[in-house]
């Protein structure tokens, strides 16, 4: 009961007209960031953050929600319309989307694809806001064992991100670790890694690096590959699906939306493996599956609304325990840090306005999000008209204002720029850079707990496995590892022999 | 499951064919496309031996209670090593028995990716990066903007000008103006030129 009236006193928090224009215009610029290709929705936000240090945190967060929801479905505009996915979560999108349009079922396609996202991330929306309080409560339990033990398995969820490649992945997010331990460290004040240089002693901040790497290095490839933007006309009739349509898929909308809600929570996991695994099953469960990838509804249905669901999901570890488990919500963390707000189970006691508040601008988001989905594919084609190279100037000095931003310090510039250079180079060769990411978020916090945790029971290692949550937590870990390499490992004893 | 037999069998094809810009480039362009995949390893190998030494400059608190500063990094650098040398083994490996790197593959989304012009885009985005503290946000934002347009390939004067103008003046509105943000206004005759445009816009 607690929790309706909560939820109705964000509802009218979050229609008070300045808290409901900054939802809009975050949704707005979401779907436009996300259809453009070269421009993925985590680019958006982490361009967006300077201009949130002029805006208090429940409307920072509004802000960066919108265009997280938005974004996330913003993508599979250009994937149905142009066979270009505006973010790697819309590539599904382009195998049974893109088909319809060629068959001239570009308004269908749209139509399915934003009710079955806006259904998606309504569930995911609800679910976060039902399911955080009574998990903030669990978490309440939690000590510094508990804390390092979640750590671990955001840590070691990554596998997850890239599975065919564990070693990689794991050099990759070591590598982030490694560049989280620069600076003075947690316990004893101690300056590591800082080469007597004196800003370096303060450590190198994760929003610098995040930005670097997927800002920068997206904008040279943008200019680099001559993308024609330009979205070619789809012939044939322009006719949108009725009600009956998205009947006949909701099969297809609830299992995505089940599947998006328990991958999104998993931290690491995110929108990508969540549409992409929602595609999969989709393909293996539908009487029609063979036919998938002709231009089958429910291959479309399925994945986008499964990439949605995850949006609300992926914010249940972030406000829950402090621990951000995708790029997108690392930069949410990021923007409460920057506005002195730690998020974590106390924030449900401290603060319950700003949370339920949160809560009711995502659902709004998301219902919200069928009319914006609907006008920026009306627009979109003008929108790709716009040069790449001026798209791409002004997103390169959004990045490196947002680096400045977050100490009003030109060396923070100059890092962003080194991970800039590092970010390209890794796209180049194939090298994941979304663990690294994670490793410099996650890594300092890892260190902090598992520091206070040994020291607070007097040197004692075993504490991790003698409190119950905590080992049950690190043995959710071991399995997720096992779940996440076995494939890998199965595949590679299968062709043994041969 | 047949989703995923066809992606892989998408990147093992992907894996046999030469990228175009190798092929573009031959002989040298191929033997780095060998390289890089053991290069990065035996770097982040060498580096995980080395940066222990290196991990603090000047005094160092003698006795500290229980694990130290030092336990952390050196765990993380310990494994790093490891992982570094496995990788470095499996690509060594590859580039002997199959003359390809077993786990790197640069992405297939373009036909065509121009190298020389990817550089020049990092040069500028360096430039522009590094010239912000000496002549301050409002002539280094309008001067790249200008320059990275016609590295773009846009020629039209109009938008040449109109854009890094327009540009300008909306972002100091945006950041100087509204969010407060002390951008830098540069040094000497830049700060006063940067003071003179911020008066003249009303946000001084």
């Amino acid at each position: 009961m607690q929790t309706i009236d909560l939820l109705f006193a964000g509802f009218a928090s979050a229609f008070q007209i300045g808290a409901f224009l900054t939802v809009v215009v975050g949704l707005l610029v979401g779907v436009i960031a996300g259809a453009l290709p070269g421009i993925s929705f985590v680019n958006a936000m982490a361009m967006a953050l300077p201009f949130t240090y002029a805006m208090n945190v429940t409307h920072a967060m509004l802000f960066l929600g919108g265009i997280y929801v938005g974004g996330v479905f913003g993508g599979s505009i250009s994937a149905i319309m142009i066979n270009v996915p505006g973010t790697p979560a819309s590539l599904p999108a382009t195998w049974d989307g893109y088909a319809m349009t060629k068959k001239g079922q570009v308004k269908r396609a749209l139509t399915i694809a934003v009710t079955a996202s806006a259904v998606g991330g309504l569930a995911s929306a609800l679910m976060l806001t039902f399911l955080s309080a009574p998990f903030a409560k669990f978490a309440m339990k939690f000590s510094q064992p508990e804390f390092f033990a979640a750590t671990v398995l955001g840590l070691v969820s990554v596998i997850a991100i890239a599975k065919d490649k564990p070693i990689i992945t794991m050099i990759s997010l070591l590598s982030g670790m490694a560049i989280g331990t620069v600076g003075v460290d947690p316990l004893y004040g101690q300056a590591r890694f800082s080469f007597g240089i004196p800003e370096v002693e303060s450590g190198i901040r994760f929003v610098v690096v995040m930005i670097g790497l997927f800002a920068i290095g997206e904008v040279v490839d943008l200019v680099a590959t001559d993308r024609d933007l330009r979205p070619k006309k789809a012939d044939g009739k322009m006719a949108g699906a009725s009600f009956r349509d998205i009947w006949n898929v909701k099969g297809a909308i609830a299992r995505g939306t089940g599947l998006g809600c328990m991958i999104g929570v998993i931290p690491g996991a995110g929108a990508t493996p969540g549409a992409v695994i929602a595609y999969g099953v989709e393909k293996q469960i539908n009487p029609r599956g063979k036919e998938f990838g002709t231009g089958v509804e429910a291959g479309l249905a399925a994945p986008e609304a499964a990439k949605n669901a995850t949006t609300g999901a992926a914010m249940v570890p972030l406000l829950t325990l402090g621990i951000p488990g995708s790029a997108a919500t690392a930069i949410m963390l990021a923007a409460m840090m920057l506005q002195g707000v730690n998020p974590g189970p106390l924030l449900f006691i401290m603060d319950p306005s700003m949370v339920y508040t949160i809560f009711a601008a995502m659902i709004i988001a998301n219902v919200l999000m069928i009319g914006a989905g609907v006008g920026v594919a009306q627009m979109f084609s003008t929108l790709m008209r716009t040069p790449p190279a001026i798209l791409a100037g002004f997103i390169v000095i959004l990045s490196l204002i947002g680096a400045y931003g977050v100490r009003n310090n030109i060396f923070d510039v100059h890092v962003c720029l080194i991970f800039g250079v590092i970010g390209w180079a890794m796209k180049r060769v194939g090298f994941p850079s979304a663990p690294m990411v994670l490793g410099v978020i996650l890594g300092p916090l890892a260190e902090r707990y598992f520091l206070t945790a040994v020291a607070n029971s007097r040197q004692d290692y075993t504490v991790f496995f003698t409190r119950p949550i905590s080992a049950t937590i690190l043995f959710l870990a071991l399995i997720f590892v096992l779940w996440s390499l076995w494939p890998s490992v199965r595949s590679r004893i299968k062709r043994q022999p041969a | 499951m047949a989703m995923v037999e066809k992606a892989r069998d998408d990147r093992a094809s992907w894996r046999d064919a030469e990228p175009k810009h190798v092929a573009a480039q031959g002989g040298r362009g191929k033997a780095m496309a060998r390289l890089i995949p053991v290069a990065v390893p035996a770097m982040l190998l060498v580096a995980a031996l080395v940066l222990p030494a290196f991990m603090f400059t000047g005094d160092r608190r003698p006795d500290v209670p229980g694990l130290g500063p030092a336990a952390w990094p050196n765990v993380v650098l310990l494994l790093l090593g490891v992982f570094s040398s496995i990788w470095l083994a499996i690509e060594v490996w590859g580039l002997v028995k199959w003359r390809v790197s077993t786990s790197l593959s640069a992405p297939h989304d373009e036909d065509v990716y121009h190298y020389g012009k990817a550089l020049v885009g990092i040069g500028l985005v360096i430039a522009f990066g590094w010239l912000l503290p000496y002549v301050g946000f409002a002539i280094a934002c309008a001067g790249f903007l200008l320059i990275w347009c016609l590295y773009g390939g846009l020629r039209n004067p109009f938008v040449l000008v109109l854009v890094p103008t327009l540009g300008t003046i909306a972002l100091l509105w945006m950041f100087m103006g509204l969010a407060l943000m002390p951008l830098s206004r540069g040094v000497g005759i830049f700060d006063q030129f940067s003071v003179a445009l911020l008066q003249l816009l009303g946000i001084y």
